[in-house]
């Protein structure tokens, strides 16, 4: 656990970064440092492994202030990952990632062993170990510098805007490995970043930051969009933040229509007896196209529903593991106004006109629990409650 | 140009050779040793550049043989009087290349570094110095090929190098000796140099040749990432 207490950052110059800042950072959670450039979330990072010193107040870290550790010992117990990587260029993949073993006085040979365990753990080929970093992609590179942080075990992870400077598809992948990498290790986790999505997405809890190193709010996501403190937190956290909240309710237990699924092989006459504006023709269980009913009247009633013109699906939403707002974006995308639900192997379990989705939301507003997190490999548990609050045990079964 | 000299006068060459060799890398390798220190301070302190490069350029600015006759009283008409000019120069080339090199240095990398939990003389030794490598050789280089061809001064006051072919071929206007010594004046410095880059090469086998790079960068590019 770490925790801030009244923590101020002055700088010589009269600017203050920081300023009286109280926050504690449970163990084994993820806490987003959020904000616009210049609110101090950075200088608080690096104030927790003293890259930085504060002008006052004590950061503890499991109830030691950090103040009376030697520098070097303690940032060697800390991981940190930054936006430039900052790999070593004169050295091999293995041996950058081996660095904080060698320097804790590991023999050489059973750093880079470390390093080849930590690679696979990243989801990076072992083949690379020998490689000099430049010969490594964008994202290989950051995969690289999550490997070496985590390379001594350390108990807490430090990032500074560590997907920033990757192409959006890297940074949503690199996202989900950091879920699925915390849903297995269970790290005390502070990462920067300027970006509300990423906080929303990675952060157990999410502390919102002013200009100037004033907290705004400290919440857990779902909170921050469901209940803003004031108009700053709001603004910032965006004008669709009702929509974006979705994410975190399942969409276990909507109400389907599989009146509307026909398969392929039915005909005319039963699309127009279903007595639906839409029919979501499938093949083999699979979503096949959507045909609109009127225009179906001049065609012979035996035809096989296979052969009409169908216009396409879009994309389905799996039912349980995508959130409300997949199925949301489901139904805006589709030409019948109604998302296709399907089960985990793909196939066809009925669709979600408007209605039914916006009964869900409703209901989805006022229930806690049961919510699962877009796109995330790992779901995790519970995640209701306020900063104090939150649980220090092990969190939901790890599929 | 008379071919027959050259075997005739084969030990007489040879020698200077030698000579003008020891008189063009001795003082670069004294003058590295130097300017590493110094320009260790002058990274790490900001403050200790300014005055340091101020001076060290005004020495550049003193002509050779100026500097030769200065050192005289001291030293006079040895070898030693010629180490101490030309290690001044190469100091004055290697320095500033010193300094570069470790500037040069990402601060995201020895931000890093620090973060990890290296002392500030380990993260020197093993981080910030390998990495400044490839710029203190261009530096050294510079200082051993100028070296190289500055040794043939030291003939002015009497210490031997391939300097003797150039006076003793004017005095007797016989062309073939300056162009042999010439011809070995060139050839010593690439040799020198080739020898430096092959080093370097060792040393950073991390920093690959720009083109290759751009390759890969392309190569990497069109690969899809995991």
């Amino acid at each position: 656990m770490i925790t801030f207490e009244a923590v101020t950052k002055r700088y010589p110059d009269g600017t203050v970064a920081v300023d009286e800042l109280d926050l504690e950072v449970p163990a084994g959670k993820t806490m987003v440092l959020v904000g616009p450039s210049g609110c101090g979330k950075t200088t608080s990072l690096r104030m927790i492994n003293r890259l930085v010193e504060p002008t006052e107040g004590t950061i503890l870290l499991d109830g030691t202030d950090i103040k009376a550790r030697n520098p070097a010992l303690l940032r060697r117990g800390i991981g940190y990952v930054i936006q430039q990587t900052g790999l070593f260029p004169h050295r091999t993949v293995e041996d950058n990632i081996a660095t904080v073993p060698v320097l804790t006085g590991w023999p050489r040979k059973k750093a880079r062993g470390r390093a080849r365990e930590l690679l696979a753990l990243v989801g990076l080929d072992p083949a690379l170990a020998r490689r000099y970093p430049y010969q490594l992609s964008g994202g290989q590179q950051q995969r690289v510098g999550v490997a070496r942080a985590l390379a001594a075990d350390p108990p807490v992870l430090l990032m500074d805007e560590p997907f920033s400077a990757v192409d959006p598809l890297v940074r949503a992948s690199l996202q989900d490995q950091l879920l699925s990498l915390q849903a297995e290790l269970q790290k005390t986790i502070v990462l920067v970043t300027h970006d509300i999505e990423e906080a929303i997405k990675v952060g157990d809890l999410v502390a919102l930051f002013r200009p100037h190193g004033k907290l705004a709010q400290v919440a857990p996501p779902e909170r921050l969009l469901a209940a803003p403190a004031d108009d700053y937190v709001a603004g910032f956290v965006g004008f669709d933040r009702g929509i974006r909240r979705l994410s975190f309710v399942s969409t276990a237990g909507l109400d389907l229509d599989s009146g509307a699924v026909l398969p392929a092989e039915a005909t005319v006459t039963q699309a127009l007896d279903a007595g639906r504006p839409w029919i979501c023709v499938t093949e083999a269980g699979h979503p096949r196209g959507w045909v609109d009913t009127a225009a179906l009247a001049t065609l012979p009633g035996g035809t096989p529903l296979g052969q009409v013109a169908a216009e396409p699906i879009g994309h389905p939403f799996t039912v349980g593991r995508d959130s409300l707002r997949a199925a949301l974006d489901a139904a805006v995308l589709s030409p019948a106004g109604q998302a296709v639900a399907v089960d985990e192997a793909g196939g066809v379990l009925g669709v979600a006109a408007f209605d039914q989705l916006r009964s869900a939301i409703q209901h989805g507003a006022i229930q806690h629990g049961a919510i699962q997190r877009e796109a995330a490999q790992a779901p995790d548990g519970p995640r209701g409650q306020e900063t104090r609050e939150v649980q220090h045990a092990q969190e939901g079964p790890v599929p | 140009m008379m071919w027959s000299w050259i075997p005739e006068n084969a030990s007489l060459i040879w020698q200077l050779t030698r000579e003008n060799l020891y008189l063009g890398v001795v003082p670069a390798l004294i003058g590295l040793a130097i300017a590493l220190p110094l320009g260790i301070i002058a990274a790490r302190w900001r403050w200790f550049y300014p005055p340091v490069l101020a001076a060290v350029n005004i020495l550049y600015a003193i002509p050779s043989l100026a500097l030769f006759i200065a050192l005289i009283p001291a030293f006079g008409l040895t070898d030693t009087t010629v180490v101490i000019a030309l290690t001044v120069f190469s100091l004055c080339v290697i320095l500033p290349n010193v300094v570069a090199g470790l500037r040069g240095v990402p601060a995201a990398v020895t931000q890093a570094a620090t973060a990890m939990g290296y002392g500030p003389l380990r993260r020197l030794m093993t981080v910030e110095l390998p990495l400044a490598v490839p710029v203190i050789i261009a530096g050294l280089r510079v200082g051993v090929v100028s070296g190289i061809s500055l040794a043939s001064l030291g003939q002015l006051i009497g210490v031997s190098s391939l300097g003797y072919l150039f006076i003793d071929g004017l005095q007797r206007s016989f062309p073939t000796e300056i162009y042999v010594g010439l011809f070995l004046v060139i050839v010593l410095a690439l040799v020198c140099d080739l020898i430096l880059v092959a080093i370097r090469r060792a040393l950073t086998p991390w920093a690959a040749a720009q083109p290759e790079r751009r390759q890969r960068r392309l190569r990497q590019l069109t690969e899809v990432t995991p």
